[in-house]
């Protein structure tokens, strides 16, 4: 079974940040849901802060 | 090329086909070719008509043969046929064309629990329908319903099983379920012209030569075609007569049920499970239903982004028998082409490493879609320019600058960008745009007479994977205020998928751009086809409203902290000295 998560996305062109589902191995063209751009970063995942 | 030809346990040039052996197997099995409604031996014919018309003996199913357990087979056989000894063979060809013709599967609808596939006798699929109407199949021609053998009189169709549904991932339409339902109405209604048909769609898609004509005559004949696809069957478990709930939408009846005999799920196809196998074998890309990708979808429909491999048949999307016939003879002729060719013409456009410079790290072969370039570790990578086409991925990535590009050398790209940003830069958009979508939307904008604003200046690599960062960061270094990297969809890459190259790059761009203090913003990615554009010229549009927004201290700033460091030169490491110097 693939690992399936969600993943903070940000557009660079509307600026727009989202989650959507990432999937090992899975390729797959990304688009901004708001703008539709493709100019799409991925974000590393924020720490938490330590307890 | 190798292959594999699996053992059959039986000498094809002694077995007469007599079937004495299957007679006294004692070992049984479902039949597949029968889709499991009949059973065959161990030892049998995997259908009639099979080229070669022999017994293969299949040995998951047999007692054994070591030790031998029944040998019953080979008992009775007079010729000696039977060779339990028999192995798989190795056989090495040389070939200069390969045909991908891997075939499909098909959809398996019990996950549709609304169908009741596999809870009700009395829903089968359009393959099981095939092998009870067939005169060669398990009833021999005779049509009973798998609950009590009794000739259903009410038999309905439901389209779309597992075909444009995307809620279960099959968004593509399997193209041949539609006149295979009419064709079988027609069969029904010719052997035995008093049963009801019912036939359950979403559209009847009837666009071959004579299809219409085939669609009508089923109406003639008296099917009753409905459109809407039933939300639910339930089944009276002492007769075995299935309800079929559906909304017809073309009446204004709204909610109708039928009492039926039988109902018949017409599946769609999914693309061969092994094909990923091939695929890996022979360096081929995927569509996003799964179907092996065309270099060409108008200019090359049958050849594969590979050199010297074709595609016939429905690995490549679905078709009918008659459109795979068209794709075998054209896949053939290309191949012979290919063949007779006695040399071959290949692009100018491809890459030299240089043995002095490489560094031996691999990664060029790693980033080739077409596996073209051969490295072996603590080796000097090479490239096999027959295999190469010519993206630029390679050279791209090379950071020790081993790789040229022919044509499109860093030197002459470096050259253009440096060419382009020499006078006032600050007023211009500057893009890089791949050879085959994104530089070609841009001309279709222009024959289009789409306006867009007219500060971009456009640099073409053949494809977005040959821009390196370095190429990026130069622009930036002269003073462009964005930049936009463009190329194809990631369905259409000519490159196979060189382009996700592409995006691993401009990934590490913007983050290299923010350690460096400049807004990644200033860095734009966008997927371009050569008929869109209306979407080049809004990008352009959105570019040059980004170009706007920054300001002259952004741009010198970027000047500064873009400049590339100078390299650390590690001191030569001391020989060590010889051991009797050192004891002197």
């Amino acid at each position: 079974m693939a690992t399936v998560t969600m993943a903070p996305f940000r557009c660079m062109m509307c600026g727009h940040e989202y989650q959507e589902k990432v999937v090992a191995g899975e390729d797959v063209e990304r688009s901004c849901p708001k703008c539709r751009s493709n100019s799409i970063r991925h974000l590393k995942a924020k720490k938490k802060p330590a307890a | 090329m190798t292959i594999r030809k699996k053992a059959r346990y039986v000498d094809l040039d002694l077995c007469n086909s007599c079937g004495d052996c299957a007679d006294v197997c004692p070992q049984v099995a479902p039949d597949e070719y029968q889709m499991g409604l009949s059973s065959r031996k161990a030892v049998y014919i995997p259908f009639p008509q099979a080229v070669p018309c022999s017994y293969i003996l299949d040995m998951d199913t047999c007692l054994g043969n070591n030790p031998i357990a029944c040998g019953k087979c080979a008992d009775v056989c007079e010729k000696e046929a039977i060779d339990f000894d028999d192995a798989d063979e190795l056989v090495t060809r040389e070939v200069g064309a390969i045909i991908v013709a891997i075939g499909l599967d098909v959809y398996d609808p019990t996950e549709m629990d609304e169908y009741g596939y596999t809870r009700y006798d009395n829903v089968i699929t359009s393959m099981e329908f095939e092998r009870l109407i067939c005169a060669g199949g398990p009833t021999m021609g005779h049509f009973v319903r798998p609950s009590d053998q009794e000739r259903p009189k009410r038999i309905g169709f439901i389209q779309c099983v597992g075909s444009r549904n995307p809620k279960i991932g099959r968004p593509y339409c399997s193209n041949i379920c539609c006149m295979n339902t009419v064709k079988d109405t027609l069969l029904l209604a010719d052997h035995y012209p008093d049963t009801e048909n019912f036939v359950f769609y979403q559209d009847i898609r009837a666009f071959g030569k004579s299809f219409e004509d085939m669609f009508q005559r089923s109406k003639e004949a008296g099917t009753r075609y409905i459109r809407g696809l039933p939300g639910d069957i339930e089944e009276d478990p002492e007769t075995g007569t299935l309800t079929v709930t559906v909304e017809n939408t073309t009446s204004s009846g709204g909610l109708e049920r039928h009492e039926l005999d039988m109902v018949v799920l017409s599946v769609g196809v999914i693309p061969a499970t092994d094909r990923d196998k091939i695929a890996s074998l022979l360096t081929l890309s995927k569509t996003s239903d799964g179907f092996f990708m065309e270099s060409h979808p108008k200019l090359k429909p049958v050849d594969a982004p590979t050199r010297g491999v074709y595609f016939a048949g429905f690995c490549e999307s679905p078709k009918d028998i008659k459109d795979s016939v068209c794709q075998a003879g054209a896949a053939s002729s290309r191949a012979g082409a290919l063949l007779n060719a006695g040399e071959i013409k290949i692009e100018a456009i491809t890459s030299i490493i240089d043995p002095e410079l490489c560094s031996m790290c691999g990664l060029c072969a790693n980033v080739c879609p077409y596996g073209a370039i051969n490295w072996q570790k603590k080796e000097v990578a090479t490239v096999i320019e027959a295999a190469c086409a010519g993206c630029g991925a390679c050279g791209a990535t090379c950071t020790f600058g081993a790789i040229t590009m022919r044509h499109f050398t860093d030197q002459q790209l470096i050259a253009q960008v440096r060419a382009t940003l020499a006078e006032d830069p600050e007023e211009k958009v500057f893009v890089f745009a791949c050879n085959w979508c994104s530089y070609a939307g841009g001309d279709m904008a222009g024959i289009s007479r789409i306006q867009y604003p007219s500060t971009n200046r456009v640099v073409r690599t053949m494809c977005s994977a040959r821009v390196s960062e370095e190429m990026v960061l130069e622009a930036f270094r002269c003073g462009a205020p964005v930049v936009l990297v463009s190329g194809c969809h990631y369905a259409d890459c000519h490159y196979i998928d060189a382009n996700r190259q592409t995006v691993k790059r401009v990934q590490k761009l913007w983050n290299k751009l923010e350690k460096a203090g400049v807004r990644p913003e200033r860095l734009q990615l966008e997927w371009i086809s050569a008929a869109e554009g209306q979407k080049f010229a809004k990008v352009m549009g959105q570019m040059e409203e980004k170009r706007i927004l920054v300001t002259p201290d952004e741009i010198a700033h970027a000047r500064e902290a873009l400049k590339p460091k100078k390299k650390k030169v590690r001191p030569a490491k001391k020989k060590p000295v010889a051991a009797k110097e050192a004891t002197a």
